[in-house]
């Protein structure tokens, strides 16, 4: 278990030595912000002193080796535009946008999961058929464009729900049927489809044979089964949303999170927000990741054995 | 120039305003050290030398030349009056005034104004509180939140659902909306800035003055006003605007529409259908790319083959740079605050290589910066005008039109003259019925 850690650790490091670099280069070669909104109607000799005053005077690999030594001491920097360090901005919007994801799944695995269970039980009736149509279209529908059919309905004529920030649970409402909209659709789906597969496999016949009810039989046997499939779906879903799948929500309920503000931070080119930001992201995913390989272990021992040797 | 201060003027963190505070927030940008402020204060600033202690209550300001405009450049925005000890305070070594004094200054600021700034989370929101402190009459509001919101839809829905009181930035094409409901209602005001189009003067296919002249002719600005901005932008005849009072020159003729004269001009100039390419940047001005669309049909009108290249990289340094859009604002009331601060002799457009001036352009640039006589300093400002028509670096399209909604209850309107971004909420300027 010790050299499993360890490999795991040593992986999530070399991953984010790559993001660090990735983003780090990337930005570098999309020009400097003094080269945007900052340089307009500027002299050539002001020009140069911006340049300078933000670090980006020296060759992009004196930037580069000077951006990992004050990584490596804990300094992340100075935004470009807000000039206070990146880690406090940075800190300031991931628990809003946590707090969306935690609640978007909460309410995702909650409808999803017995519908789709519900789907497969009734696949050759009527009822389950509504479950698919139903998970079709809520597939269909673009997340910008739920957002603004509710907020039409239950903002703007109702007047029942506020679209602005995240000062309440009221305001959770409506951003969290939007982000899980789309989440619930594609999960009931998959749901399904995992429950065909276990409901046709012998253990489940016998389960039946040994006169358990068909409730404890689809839940002890099937969804438990069902689940390792699920969790890979979950945790995919998951680090999509972290990794700024959430900015159109953010940007139409005025909802202070990550997501608007890394996009904000690439158009103005306000690289040690965004470095830092995407590394803080990345972190998040990792961290999610592993949680969901614990889950994995959890629900299937072999995979827990496997991982022992 | 010695200013007397008024007593008894206290900052927002209760210090007392000081003859110390006065010098050292002058010369912060009088001899700028940090160098944003060098930034700022070279093309406007320049003439001022220093602050200097009289006595406790009064200042002494020394210039190099004699300043025609002392009010209207005491008064921009970046001298305003700041806490010394507060400032030096910081960061670092109190007795000195360091860049990361200035930086964080920014996050935590503190003036003498009727409001003070009870919270501030750059790009989500500021919240100011009313200054009990202040000299002057007390503010109107207890408390004012300004909170960002990127989208339209949901500004308008928070205004009507009650959550804003007064909402910024709508479309023309989204004022109907507002104002059909009974409880709420618009106000707006054509802001203190052109948007306009810059020509390179020295680019190889662009040096004859009549193909610029042509390209400049063949825009019908009005018509883009009444499609873009139904007929609520302000289309001038020349670089001039209203709130620059004395100096306001409706008269002179300086850009004009002339579809047949631009044919003409192109027919006698050396353009041969070579491409003419125009940038445009895809967001940061209101109707910016659609302008430029329109831009590229009335060209082809008159035989100009120009193509849009939609990018968001600021090209005016770039010799390549054929046109481009962009914003001459009004920095303060006076032409030299607009085009003055853009196309001054070294400035920054000569600077970044696509404008030229001579010696009979600084000179009669010269008298109109520091004529003492408001009629010299207009008869020289129409000299620039006719230098820019007969060999055109700019075009001013129009005055943007900047609207808000906000409840019918609410009485508050943009001041004439102030950015869009400037809410006066002082005494006398917002009231509920």
């Amino acid at each position: 278990m010790l050299t499993y850690t360890l490999r795991t650790l040593a992986r999530m490091a070399v991953t984010l030595f790559v993001i660090v670099s990735l983003v780090f280069f990337a930005t570098r070669l999309s020009g400097n912000p003094v080269d945007f909104v900052l340089g307009q109607g500027i002299t050539d000799e002001d020009r140069r002193l911006l340049i300078a005053y933000y670090g980006l005077d020296g060759s992009v690999w004196s930037q580069y080796w000077h951006y990992l030594a004050s990584i490596a001491s804990g300094e992340f920097g100075l935004s470009f535009l807000e000039r206070r360090p990146v880690a406090d901005i940075v800190a300031e919007r991931i628990w809003p946008s946590l707090k969306l994801l935690l609640s978007t799944l909460a309410l995702t695995i909650s409808v999803s999961v017995p519908m789709g269970i519900a789907a497969a039980i009734y696949r050759t009736r009527v009822s389950g058929s509504v479950i698919m149509v139903l998970a079709f279209l809520g597939y269909a529908v673009p997340n910008f464009v739920l957002a603004i059919l509710l907020i039409l309905v239950l903002a703007y004529w109702l007047n029942w729900l506020p679209v602005v920030g995240d000062g309440s649970v009221l305001h959770f409402i409506m951003p969290t049927l939007v982000m899980s909209g789309t989440l619930i659709a594609a999960l009931t789906r998959f749901t399904r489809n995992a429950m065909l597969d276990v409901l046709g496999q012998d253990y489940m016949r016998t389960a039946r044979a040994k006169g358990l009810p068909e409730r404890l039989v689809i839940l002890k046997h099937g969804l438990r089964n069902a689940s390792i499939t699920l969790l890979s779906v979950i945790g995919l879903q998951i680090a999509g949303l972290a990794a700024a799948g959430s900015v159109v929500v953010e940007s139409i309920f005025a909802w202070p999170g990550i997501g608007e503000l890394l996009v904000r931070s690439a158009i103005t080119r306000d690289y040690p927000v965004l470095q830092f930001g995407v590394l803080a992201v990345a972190i998040a995913v990792i961290v999610i990741n592993a949680l969901v390989d614990l889950a994995y272990a959890y629900a299937d021992p072999r995979i827990r054995l496997a991982k022992g040797t | 120039m010695e200013l007397k201060l008024r007593e008894g003027v206290t900052f927002h963190n209760g210090e007392a305003m000081t003859a110390d505070d006065v010098v050292f927030s002058l010369n912060r940008m009088y001899q700028p050290t940090f160098t944003p402020y060098v930034v700022r204060a070279r093309d406007r600033l320049g003439n001022f030398a220093e602050a200097v202690k009289v006595d406790d209550h009064t200042v002494q300001i020394r210039v190099k030349r004699a300043e025609p405009l002392w009010e209207t450049l005491l008064n921009l925005q970046q001298v305003m009056i700041i806490p010394e000890d507060y400032t030096k305070g910081l960061t670092g070594d109190p007795k000195v005034a360091e860049d990361s004094d200035y930086e964080a200054f920014s996050l935590v600021p503190v003036g003498t104004g009727p409001y003070k700034v009870a919270e501030f989370q750059p790009g989500q929101k500021v919240v100011y509180e009313r200054f009990d402190g202040f000299w002057g009459d007390k503010a109107p509001l207890d408390k004012a939140t300004v909170v960002r919101m990127p989208e339209t839809a949901s500004r308008i829905t928070a205004l009507k659902t009650g959550e804003a009181d007064i909402i910024t930035n709508i479309a023309p094409d989204q004022l109907d909306l507002i104002n059909s409901d009974p409880n709420l209602k618009t106000e707006g005001s054509a802001t203190a800035l052109f948007h306009v189009m810059i020509m390179n003067v020295n680019h190889p296919n662009l040096k004859d003055p009549k193909i610029r002249q042509a390209m400049s002719l063949s825009i019908d600005r009005d018509l883009l006003n009444e499609a873009l901005w139904l007929g609520k932008a302000v289309v001038p005849s020349s670089h001039t605007m209203e709130e620059m009072g004395q100096l306001h020159r409706p008269d002179l003729v300086t850009f004009e529409y002339d579809l047949d004269k631009a044919k003409k001009l192109l027919a006698e100039s050396s353009y041969n259908g070579e491409e003419i390419v125009f940038d445009a940047f895809p967001h940061y001005y209101t109707n910016g790319v659609l302008a430029a669309q329109a831009i590229m049909e009335m060209w082809a009108e008159a035989g100009i083959n120009g193509k849009l290249n939609v990018t968001d990289k600021w090209t005016g340094g770039d010799p390549e740079m054929m046109a481009r859009s962009w914003s001459n604002p009004m920095y303060f009331a006076d032409p030299f605050g607009a085009f003055g601060v853009m196309w001054a002799p070294n400035g920054p457009s000569e600077s970044e290589g696509r404008f030229n001036t001579d010696e009979e352009y600084a000179e009669i640039w010269e008298r109109f910066r520091f004529n003492g006589d408001v009629e010299l300093r207009n008869a020289a400002y129409a000299e620039l005008m006719e230098r820019i028509k007969q060999d055109p670096p700019v075009l001013p399209l129009y005055r943007p039109f900047e609207s808000w909604g906000m409840k019918s209850s609410v009485n508050w309107a943009p001041k004439k003259g102030h950015i869009p971004y400037v809410l006066d909420f002082r005494a006398g300027s917002i009231s509920f019925n």
